[in-house]
């Protein structure tokens, strides 16, 4: 029997390699079919709020949930968004996969997603639980395409945002106060205000362009108040054929390249990352810097500085426009057997109870707060929150222009590090950007 | 060596038995997935959708119009510059210093200067970002302490020097493992040939040309093998010190595949480069063990 023994090791770790290789040879508990409130049923969530906050209203919505829900079970799956991008798509062809999903918006995400069949429509439940009335269409748009997956901003609803965004201005108000400064009306004073600060031998604009992405928010943050509402949108959905090597694009670069040039950003930017550029700007380095309002929770804790946030503000008699739209969106999967009860989760997600977990975490809620919330406005939040109803009434919420093509984001970062690197000029800039465009539109017409 | 003697009394297939665990692992995580990327590339495939359209060669005739793999497989092939050569020959001079002499602490400094090779790239990656940081990392605060203020660079944001700033984190890396592999081999070498050298009125820098360097042929063979296989399939350290920027000037064939199979939806593609840059790296691999063997015949 010697031979037995030595051969037992081999034969179990075969029998297990075989098991972990074919997945579905393991046997899964059966799963309810959606109705049957005797047992319980399996909801499978996957979001990106993997920061503790974020992490913390989404525990709290989900718990409220089942509670409300008796015999729902929410299982929750978080990632962050890196992560997420590389592996919802593979997870969403199985037919065990995420229920409801987090879906980055934009074509090489949802329109792919949605090309290969993989989410499903809801303007059924849109019009079930009145998402029309909480959202404009200029949000609706933003999550969708028509059915083949082709045309971005028209066509089937695919997904609900819960959360805000809008690019502007973040300021250091104890800086301002010493010196006198006043939080400026016009692109011209506000310029004029980063020659005062920069001759006063502080650092005006605390900027890193290392991770490449932000140097997109500060070009395209001038380019915002450069162009008009209808060209962002068609540029950004790819419709009525417009070129990105247009004169108001190249002044935008000039400007940027300008601010540069005159030392405007941190001394060595190129070499800095974004999360350690905004380190220095808390610890009280640099008067302002240019980003997204989701910045604004991190500026409120462990700090003795005071902040403040301004929409980068408009060339006179222009109007004013900004980078904003809706955070990512929760999605369904086409194939799941649990719809009805998905879009409940959905409309959970945009109620106004949502609306009021998140202003508390100090996160723009995309959905209009309860009057009754109680949220605290005299603060940098407020800030944010102003400047995200002043472009939402005024129909001046711009959008992220690495959405244009699959290849945008990684085009405009490698161009604007080296118009900022002194590599090539404005107009060579926006050249080489528009040949990816008009590749892209002439890969999909 | 005669592989196919078995044991007197001893079935030839027990030996199959042996390996078997191990090559299942292998077959399953390494030779079929390479099988699938290589099917993969004649197709035009996102990644994910059910939609597969065989195009045959037309994912490789592309890449040898893509000017960016182009480009970044050039830097690929500086690297081997900071991931083979350097590493190389400060591992040689540091092994001939640590492995003959009688220093102090020598356990001390082996094992120190063999630590990089230790640390994962991505906490490599971050360390380094830190200390080529323009405002706060040592390197420029030492610059400056030291009175060199106009040296200071933003070193990875920089068009020229951040290929050779990414590339000298990998020196830091790879010199360790070059030294290890030298020591180990320097084990072998008689002490006489030492003696008798130095009888013969041999300096130490002769003898380091004429009887270590010779003898560490075969790890010489086998460092610069790996390493150089470590430069043409970078990633992670790259990835995480500058993304390839700035503008595309730290772009390397791995980042490309990267970005083309899970950014861009372009799986099929990504397969292709994946398929050349394996079967170069193969080529490369080949190549040296080819001059390495026939260097001995002739001896």
């Amino acid at each position: 029997m010697k031979s037995f023994h030595f051969l037992t090791p081999i034969l179990i770790i075969t029998a297990l390699l075989l098991v972990a290789c074919n997945g579905s040879a393991v046997p899964v508990s059966p799963e309810p079919t959606d109705g049957s409130s005797s047992t319980a049923t399996t909801l499978v969530v996957w979001d990106q709020f993997y920061r503790d906050v974020e992490s913390h209203v989404m525990e709290t919505l989900n718990a409220e949930f089942e509670q409300a829900h008796p015999g729902v079970k929410i299982e929750r799956v978080v990632k962050t968004l890196d992560d997420l991008k590389v592996t919802l798509k593979l997870a969403l062809t199985e037919p065990n996969g995420p229920d409801v999903a987090q879906v980055n918006q934009g074509r090489s995400d949802m329109g792919a997603m949605v090309q290969a069949d993989l989410l499903l429509p809801l303007n059924a439940y849109s019009e079930q639980y009145g998402w029309g009335s909480i959202f404009s269409t200029s949000v609706t748009s933003r999550n969708s395409f028509t059915p083949d997956g082709k045309t971005f901003g028209q066509g089937n609803l695919y997904g609900v945002s819960p959360t805000a965004e809008v690019v502007g201005v973040y300021y250091n108000k104890g800086i301002f106060a010493e010196h006198g400064w006043q939080v400026p009306q016009t692109f011209e004073e506000f310029e004029s205000l980063l020659a005062e600060i920069k001759a006063a031998g502080i650092t005006p604009i605390s900027f890193g362009s290392l991770d490449g992405w932000n140097a997109i928010h500060e070009f395209s943050a001038i380019q915002h108040l450069l162009v008009t509402p209808e060209y962002i949108n068609n540029l950004v959905y790819g419709v009525n054929n417009v070129s990105f090597d247009i004169p108001e694009n190249q002044k935008a670069a000039e400007i940027l390249l300008n601010w540069a040039n005159s030392g405007y950003f941190t001394e060595g930017y190129a070499g800095i990352g974004y999360d350690d550029s905004n380190l220095l700007f808390k610890a009280g380095n640099g008067a302002m810097t240019i980003t997204g309002s989701w910045l604004a929770g991190e500026l409120v804790t462990d700090t003795d500085q005071q902040f403040g946030f301004f929409l980068l503000p408009p060339f006179e008699g222009k109007s004013s426009m900004a980078i904003g739209g809706v955070g990512i969106p929760f999605a369904i999967r086409k194939t799941t057997d649990k719809a009805d009860l998905a879009a409940e989760y959905l409309n959970w997600m945009v109620s106004p109870r949502a609306a009021e977990l998140w202003a508390k975490a100090g996160m723009l809620p995309a959905m209009s707060l309860p009057e009754d919330a109680g949220i605290e406005t005299d603060n940098l939040f407020g800030d944010t929150l102003i400047a995200w109803q002043t472009i939402n009434t005024n129909n001046a919420v711009g959008h992220f222009i690495d959405w244009a093509t699959p290849t945008f984001y990684d085009t405009l970062v490698a161009e604007l590090q080296k118009l900022l690197g002194g590599m090539s000029t404005p107009a060579e800039f926006t050249a080489a950007v528009q040949k990816d465009y008009a590749a892209y539109l002439d890969s999909i017409k | 060596m005669q592989p196919n003697r078995a044991y007197p009394g001893e079935k030839k297939w027990k030996g199959w038995l042996y390996v078997l665990p191990g090559l299942l692992v292998y077959l399953v995580f390494t030779f079929i997935p390479i099988l699938e990327t290589i099917r993969t590339s004649f197709y035009r495939w996102d990644g994910f959708s059910s939609e597969k359209i065989f195009v045959g060669l037309e994912n490789y005739a592309r890449l040898f119009t893509d000017n960016d793999f182009l480009r970044a497989f050039s830097h690929n092939l500086v690297f081997i510059i900071f991931y083979c050569l350097i590493p190389i020959l400060i591992g040689l001079a540091l092994a001939s210093l640590l492995g003959r002499g009688k220093l102090p602490g020598m356990n001390f400094f082996r094992t120190v200067l063999f630590l990089p090779q230790v640390i994962s790239m991505v906490v490599v990656g971050v360390i380094w970002r830190w200390i080529f940081n323009p405002t706060f990392g040592p390197l420029n605060l030492a610059l400056r302490a030291l009175g060199l203020g106009h040296l200071t660079r933003a070193w990875l944001g920089d068009f020229t020097l951040a290929l050779p700033a990414v590339g000298s984190i990998a020196t830091w890396v790879e010199y360790g493992f070059c030294m290890i592999l030298f020591l180990a081999g320097m084990q072998r070498i008689p002490e006489e040939y030492y003696e008798a050298s130095s009888l013969d009125g041999a300096s130490r820098f002769q003898q380091l040309i004429h009887i270590t360097i010779p003898s560490l042929r075969p790890e010489i063979v086998v460092a610069m093998i790996t390493t150089i296989i470590a430069a043409l399939r970078v990633f992670d350290l790259v990835y995480v010190t500058t993304r390839g920027g700035p503008g595309n000037s730290t772009l390397v064939a791995g980042i490309v595949i990267y970005r083309a199979a899970f950014l861009q939806n372009q799986t099929g593609y990504a397969a292709a480069l994946a398929t050349v840059l394996m079967l170069i790296i193969l080529a490369i691999s080949l190549l040296i063990r080819h001059f390495q063997s026939q260097t001995v015949e002739l001896e």
